[in-house]
């Protein structure tokens, strides 16, 4: 621990570890000093001189920058002084000699530093006669992002954030002296996928957002502070709406998760809550065509299918897919509703391209995002965290380069994380358990590797890094890891909610709070509560789907879940939902899977509904209402209760709060989870097992010998491809789809190739190329791709207009003449 | 992929050895590319950011903090004029007004067939000689105005390929800030300093 | 004027060629560098520091005592500052163009002292015929052996790499020429904690020396530092390279001993007023020292005490000299826009206060003046440099904004009648 020191600011004695900035130890301490250029993530420059205070030296006493400045014992900072005074006043002058003072159309009017420092601190009056700057104005600098150089005050937060956080240095300044301003190359936009930070923190209206410009005053504005559902990291955010459209997202820095930053996904992805496009009133389907009805007629249809169906099928003649999207509440509904009005243990909220659910929620010792910030080594064998996990990836990043952490980067292509990495390891898809083994080994070139992951604490961040990926894979790896000096495993599994889901059972292999469905005690204290619950083999969303297909099953209850997007092989979606007899989807919009159902009831999305939510380290925070929902919509959990009401089986939820409560009561890690303990003052959250609660599922994979990893690994047919197919930031996603300033940022479908592979198909870049699976073909443009291996084949998954290519190992890649017409 | 022939790129490589991180060579090798481009053109600024290791934005903040590196097309022969103080009080904005109306071009311009671009300049270390100016920065010390139309005429009218500091002080200048005594036999080809290895001297690659 | 020649001696009875290898051998070249090879990193710096030499980039610091504060690791490297920039500043030009191998034999010892095997010359981009002198120079050292692998037959290996600046002043800033030389923009770094001893080039220990800093060091080796120091005056050793220019009669490079006075300097050495004008004021150290008037100023010992006492500083030796005929306005305009131009834009009152100060000067010179602007002017200083002091304080990274307030200081002190006179005449009463 950094020792303490005594120093005085204006007079009062105050205790602050020693070196720390003297602009924060004043701040933590109550004494606020202006500033404009300090951010407290970032490193301090010392420019905008603002937060100028009087220090006491042994030479004297100087005005220096308190931003600049590490607090030593008996040191003595004055920050009202008349000297200090008259310094800042002078620097807001100075700031303001070349700002347009164009408040009442700026975006920033109302929550400006620059306007509510000059307020404080500030002159009066300008004297300045002369004549102001001069900058076209605005320019755009990305897809998302406006600049204004003449409101710039050059305090180079966005300049650094862009460097030193985000890694993508794009946006610098230029020129010199007074003509210096912020720029992108010419036709090098900042393309950043965290370009939204810098307006955040830009301190005047010099950046500006293309979703939020003109859209509202702040003063307008109303704000809750909520966790993110973009992926599963869970950033704390503060949601804003003006009557009842929510606006914008900000980030809200909790130390524990994203420390104030979003991935433009995240800041922007709130467009999808007001979506013209959702759902209001339920549907059923008539002679082949939705037709709007009531929700009466709708759920009195729902209860007389499935209950037909459950009468002569069984309950297990029914399959329930989805939950990763709802809140835990709604998830717990989800289960408890199959489980005992449904009878059925069919039921997952993966779909088929995650891992197994044992090892997600209950792998053990498992690691906080805060650790990384300690970590000697993190292994990193998981997709890309630039595409999949924005503040993950920038969490790493940090890790890296602050905490000086050495990071070994695994996965078969280029990642955003390669530039930091001390050791980068490439292979081929299905190849990763040879590699494995020959990592575990240590000989020749893996010796390095391993040496590096010899020094504790190691951070492993484990998850599946392409959907043809075996999901053992990550098992096997863990398994390697936590034989690592003080090792850690962070489970990575993409979609928002999964391990909340997961953690309430939805899952065939799981029950509430972190039990395996197996595990006989546990079961026998549930069904006390709950009542019986079926015995029955359960099937995962594959299970259910091919069921489906062949009738095993008849029917299918979707909540928020997509299969024939997000299914990898689309194919086998579309096979078993067309094949179902009856399909009620409970969702936010008319999705390509809910075509096919037979009812679709419209529910209420994030920002429409409080609960709780639970991300990968299982970390639970709690998520907020400020707006209501669309036309008719209704809860999850509130839909389910009434299905079940009228199949004569009451689940009786009075309320979310009260499915929380009956959580903490059956659910044995979430033991003492409460609403109050999430309130969000603290921002950090819970994570779970919280207190005296104990999580029985202790997952603690094994280390594989080689001769086992070399036994699962696989090849591609002979003269095939390995396909890697993984997802990107922005994709085709039914939530991207409706978020209208980043669905145009797809990257869009493309076969990336080794240049020597290229070449010996005679592929020059941009070229239609035919990739052919097992039940599927598509033809794309070529892209040279020289991070992957030859032999290997990577297909963006999931992107506009484009089919699905299933996630079949083999592919068979044709080019030139051979390209079918 | 560089677009540079084999000999720039073989200078490229020589002048990132000369330091331990290739970042160090990014105004070597911006002076080489206004040699290959006459001026700094984003192909330019690319081409280095390629070679460097940094982006290319970050090579236009680099380059365009330094006054040298120009990123608007420039004349074949750069005339600065030094207005700093010293200058100033022995005529150097005279100087600059006589070089203004000779060339037609105002001081941050360049003419349309790009022979003559115009600055004023600040301190060119020759006050013991003021008023300075320089061609394509080599050095005339102690001009006069009617010298410095003199010179822009010259210029116009000989088109000279390469232009010598010790022949331009002879023809066009006077007083010097000290004894130059030792014969100068290096030319300047282009509007930046003609330094042997940097690629920019009539010897070095185009 | 009989004042002993030393660092320009070799050019004053060799002048074609003082810059060849041959010559300077001949004239005991590479001797001393030899010789410093067999002493030890603490015999070097003491013997530096027992010659009292400081640095002549204008901060006058000792040399001896930097180098004593070079941190530990390695590698170290060596950084010479040829980035002469500063108005009225022209002695290192000389220097490089017609002695070079001083300058290289300089950076041998300084190398050799502070454990460096790879030092940088960075030179003004604007001169490119003393950096070619300077290559020359390297080749033929290289060529003989004193430079490069193993050096006059030992195990030291030595690298020296000339570096051309892009145009920018404030590269002569120690940590801003870093910067540069990182292929960054000439920023100044916070000092703390960038202190170029501690944590330099590529936050390494580096040391950084003006040219004629190091264009001494042979000489103090070869004299000795008692015969050294006795060139100087008490405080000020060795000689001094003054740079005159304005309107003298026979402006040019001097070297000369601290504690001759004004009065000599600029009436003896540099032959007096041109036409025999009178004297309005001088600038006695480069663009950023504060004004010197004669009724004040004329009889004072140029030394840096006595220079510092009165209110300004020796800094660079630029002097620069105004006659009865010059408007103070523009004069100090001039300087101001010096400053505003080569401001590196990272400190607020720098950047827009220098550019400020610079409107408003050349809005009185215009004839559009008011009133209120001599206050205006002398408020704006003290916001860059609050209290207006000697030393100047600073609101910014590095003193380069400060520097930009001598001239106004310097025209509020001695020629406010001439100022008022603008503002109530509309326009310059010398036109």
């Amino acid at each position: 621990m950094t020792d303490l020191v005594k120093i005085t600011v204006d007079g009062r004695e105050i205790e602050v570890p020693a070196g720390e900035l003297v602009i924060k130890a004043a701040q933590d301490h109550g004494t606020y000093i202006p500033r404009f250029c300090w951010h407290p993530r970032m490193k301090e420059v010392g420019m905008c001189r603002m937060c100028l205070v009087e220090i006491e030296t042994p030479r004297g006493t100087i005005l220096t920058t308190s931003c600049t400045t590490p607090a030593s014992a008996g040191m003595v900072v004055h920050t009202a002084s008349e000297t200090t005074k008259k310094a800042q006043a002078g620097i807001l002058e100075f700031l303001l000699i070349n700002h347009p003072l164009d408040c009442p159309v700026c975006d920033k009017g109302g929550e400006c530093p620059l306007q509510d420092q000059t307020m404080a601190y500030g002159p009066g009056e300008s004297r300045f006669v002369e004549e102001k700057r001069h900058f076209e104005k605005p320019i755009p600098i990305s897809d998302l992002v406006f600049l204004d150089r003449e409101r710039c005050i050059l305090c180079a937060r966005c300049t650094r954030f862009a460097d030193e956080i985000a890694g993508d240095p794009l946006i610098e300044f230029k020129d010199r002296g007074n003509h210096t301003q912020v720029q992108t190359f010419p036709d090098l936009p900042f393309s950043s996928y965290f370009s939204g930070n810098t307006v955040q923190i830009c301190p005047v209206g010099a950046l500006t957002a293309s979703a939020y410009r003109f859209k509202a005053r702040p003063w307008d504005l109303r704000r809750v502070e909520s966790s993110c559902s973009h992926c599963t990291v869970g950033c704390s955010i503060a949601v804003e709406a003006s009557r009842n459209d929510v606006l914008r997202f900000n980030g809200v820095d909790n130390d524990a998760t994203n420390q104030g930053w979003l991935s433009d996904k995240c800041r922007f992805g709130f467009e999808f809550i007001g979506s013209e496009n959702r759902l209001r009133t339920p549907l059923i389907k008539v002679d082949g065509e939705f037709q709007e009805t009531t929700w009466a007629d709708a759920l009195d249809l729902v209860a007389e299918r499935l209950g037909s169906i459950i009468e002569e099928h069984g309950g297990e003649a029914v399959g329930g897919i989805g939950g990763a999207r709802s809140t835990n509440e709604d998830a717990y509904a989800f289960g408890k509703f199959m489980r005992t009005v449904v009878g059925s243990n069919h039921l997952d909220a993966q779909l088929d391209d995650g891992l197994d659910a044992r090892f997600l929620a209950g792998v053990s010792p498992r690691a906080k995002i805060g650790d990384l910030d300690h970590a000697a080594a993190i292994l990193l064998w998981a997709p890309d965290l630039k595409e999949e996990s924005g503040s993950l990836y920038l969490r790493v990043r940090h890790a890296v380069q602050e905490g000086g952490a050495k990071l070994v980067v695994i996965h078969p292509r280029r990642t955003g994380l390669d530039d930091r990495a001390t050791h980068k390891l490439t292979y081929r898809p299905g190849q990763g358990f040879g590699l494995l083994a020959d990592l575990a080994g240590g000989e020749g070139d893996y010796a390095a590797v391993l040496e590096t992951l010899s020094h504790g604490p190691v951070v492993a961040i484990v998850g599946r890094t392409g959907l043809t990926e075996a999901p053992e894979l990550a098992e096997a790896v863990a398994g390697f890891a936590l034989g690592l000096p003080d090792a850690t495993v962070l489970p990575f599994a993409r979609r928002s909610n999964v391990f909340g889901a997961l953690d309430m059972g939805v899952a065939p292999s799981l029950l509430p709070g972190r039990v395996a469905a197996d595990d006989a005690e546990a079961m026998a204290q549930l069904e006390a509560v709950w009542g019986p619950i079926p015995t029955h083999e359960a099937r995962d969303t594959l299970g259910i789907l091919e069921g489906l297909a062949v009738g095993d099953l008849k029917a299918l209850i979707l909540l928020g879940a997509d299969p024939v997007r997000d299914v990898p092989d689309a194919t086998v979606a579309r096979r078993g939902i067309e094949a179902a007899e009856f399909v009620v989807a409970i969702d936010l919009f008319l999705t390509d899977t809910n075509q096919l159902a037979d009812v679709v009831l419209p529910a209420e999305a994030f920002g429409e509904k409080e609960g709780t939510v639970t991300n990968l380290e299982g970390r639970v925070q709690k998520v907020n209402r400020i707006v209501t929902g669309p036309g008719q919509s209704q809860a999850d959990w509130a839909i389910l209760d009434d299905i079940s009401r009228r199949l004569s089986k009451p689940l009786a939820f009075a309320s979310a709060e009260a499915i929380c409560k009956e959580i903490a009561d059956v659910a044995p890690a979430y033991a003492g989870m409460t609403w109050e303990l999430l309130e969000w003052d603290e921002k950090e959250g819970a994570v779970v097992p919280y207190g005296e609660a104990v999580q029985p599922l202790i997952h603690h994979p094994a280390a594989a010998d080689r001769k086992a990893l070399e036994a699962m690994s696989r090849q591609p047919s002979s003269g095939a491809f390995a396909l890697h197919l993984a997802r990107t930031l922005y994709d085709d996603g039914v939530l991207m789809r409706n978020s209208l300033s980043l669905h145009a940022l797809a990257p869009g479908a493309a076969v990336h190739l080794h240049p020597e592979d290229a070449g010996r198909l005679g592929v020059t870049e941009g070229a239609l190329v035919e990739v052919k699976s097992v039940d599927a073909s598509i033809r794309l443009p070529a892209v040279l791709d020289s991070s992957l291996l030859t032999g290997v084949v990577y297909v963006p998954f999931n992107q506009p207009w484009t089919p699905s290519l299933g996630a079949a190992l083999s592919v068979v890649v044709a080019a030139g003449k051979e390209v079918s017409a | 992929m560089s677009l540079w022939p084999a000999d720039v790129q073989e200078r490229a490589k020589e002048l990132i050895g000369r330091y331990p991180d290739p970042k160090s060579a990014v105004m070597p090798l911006l002076y080489l590319a206004m040699r290959q481009d006459g001026y700094l053109t984003e192909a330019g600024m690319g081409e280095v950011a390629g070679w460097t290791g940094h982006t290319p934005a970050q090579v236009q903040s680099v380059a365009t903090f330094y006054g040298m590196f120009k990123t608007e097309p420039l004349g074949q022969y750069l005339v600065s004029v030094c207005t700093s103080i010293s200058c100033m009080l022995l005529g150097g904005d005279d100087v600059l007004e006589a070089v203004e109306e000779a060339t037609g071009v105002p001081h941050g311009e360049t003419d349309a067939e790009r022979l003559f671009s115009v600055e004023h300049v600040e301190c060119l270390g020759a006050c013991g000689g003021a008023p300075a100016v320089q061609v394509n920065y080599e050095l005339i010390e102690g001009s006069t105005p009617d010298q410095a139309r003199a010179l822009c005429r010259w210029l116009q009218d000989e088109r000279p390929e390469v232009v010598n500091t010790d022949d331009m002080q002879e023809r066009f200048g006077g007083r010097r800030s000290f004894d130059w005594a030792i014969a100068e036999s290096e030319n300047a080809v282009g509007p930046y300093p003609a330094f042997g290895p940097y690629g920019t001297t009539p010897g070095g690659e185009v | 004027m009989s004042h002993a020649q030393v660092l320009f001696a070799r050019m004053a009875e060799h002048p074609t060629d003082s810059h060849t290898l041959v010559m300077y051998e001949a004239t005991g070249g590479y001797v001393q560098a030899r010789r410093a090879m067999d002493m030890t990193r603490d015999e070097i710096v003491e013997l530096v520091k027992t010659s009292g030499l400081l640095g002549r980039g204008g901060a006058a610091f000792s040399a001896g005592l930097k180098w004593s504060f070079l941190a530990p690791a390695r590698p170290a490297y060596l950084v010479v500052n040829g980035d002469e920039s500063e108005p009225g500043t022209f002695k290192d030009r000389q220097l490089l163009e017609r002695d070079p191998h001083q300058m290289i034999e300089g950076i041998i010892i300084a190398s050799v002292a502070n454990e460096v095997r790879e030092a940088f010359i960075y030179i003004r981009g604007e001169y490119p015929k003393p950096a070619r002198r300077v290559q020359q120079a390297i080749d033929e050292a290289y060529a003989a052996g004193y430079l490069g692998k193993g050096i006059f037959g030992t195990d030291y290996d030595l690298d020296v790499t000339v570096h051309l600046g892009g145009g920018a002043y404030i590269c002569g800033e120690e940590t801003a020429l870093i910067n540069s030389l990182e292929g960054k923009r000439g920023e100044p770094r916070l000092k703390p904690p960038y202190f170029p001893a501690a944590k330099g080039l590529y936050m390494m220990p580096t040391i950084v020396n003006n040219v004629e800093t190091v264009s001494n060091l042979p000489h103090i080796f070869e004299m000795g530092t008692d015969d050294y120091r006795a060139l100087g005056h008490a405080t000020d050793t060795g000689t001094f390279l003054f740079s005159v220019s304005g309107h003298v009669k026979e402006p040019g490079n001097y070297e000369l001993p601290h504690g001759i006075t004004w009065r000599e300097l600029i009436f003896d050495v540099a032959g007096g007023m041109r036409e025999d004008r009178g004297l309005k004021a001088w600038i006695p150290g480069g663009a950023s020292a504060p004004w010197f008037v004669p009724e004040h100023h004329l009889d004072l010992e140029i030394t840096k005490e006595a220079t510092g006492a009165a209110g300004s500083m020796l800094g660079s030796g630029a002097v620069v000299v105004m006659d009865e005929t010059t408007c103070v306005v523009k004069a100090a305009e001039r300087v101001v826009r010096f400053f505003s131009h080569e401001s590196c834009g990272q400190c607020t009152p720098c950047r827009e206060g220098t550019t400020w100060l610079e409107m408003i000067l050349r809005r009185i010179e215009a004839g559009s003046g008011r009133p209120i602007d001599a206050e205006l002017l002398l408020d704006v200083s003290d916001n860059i440099s609050p209290g207006l002091t000697w030393p100047p304080k600073q609101t910014t990274i590095c003193p380069l904004g400060p520097s930009a307030v001598s001239p106004i200081t310097s025209v509020a002190k001695y020629f406010a009648d001439e100022l008022r006179q603008h503002i109530v005449q509309g326009g310059c009463p010398l036109d």
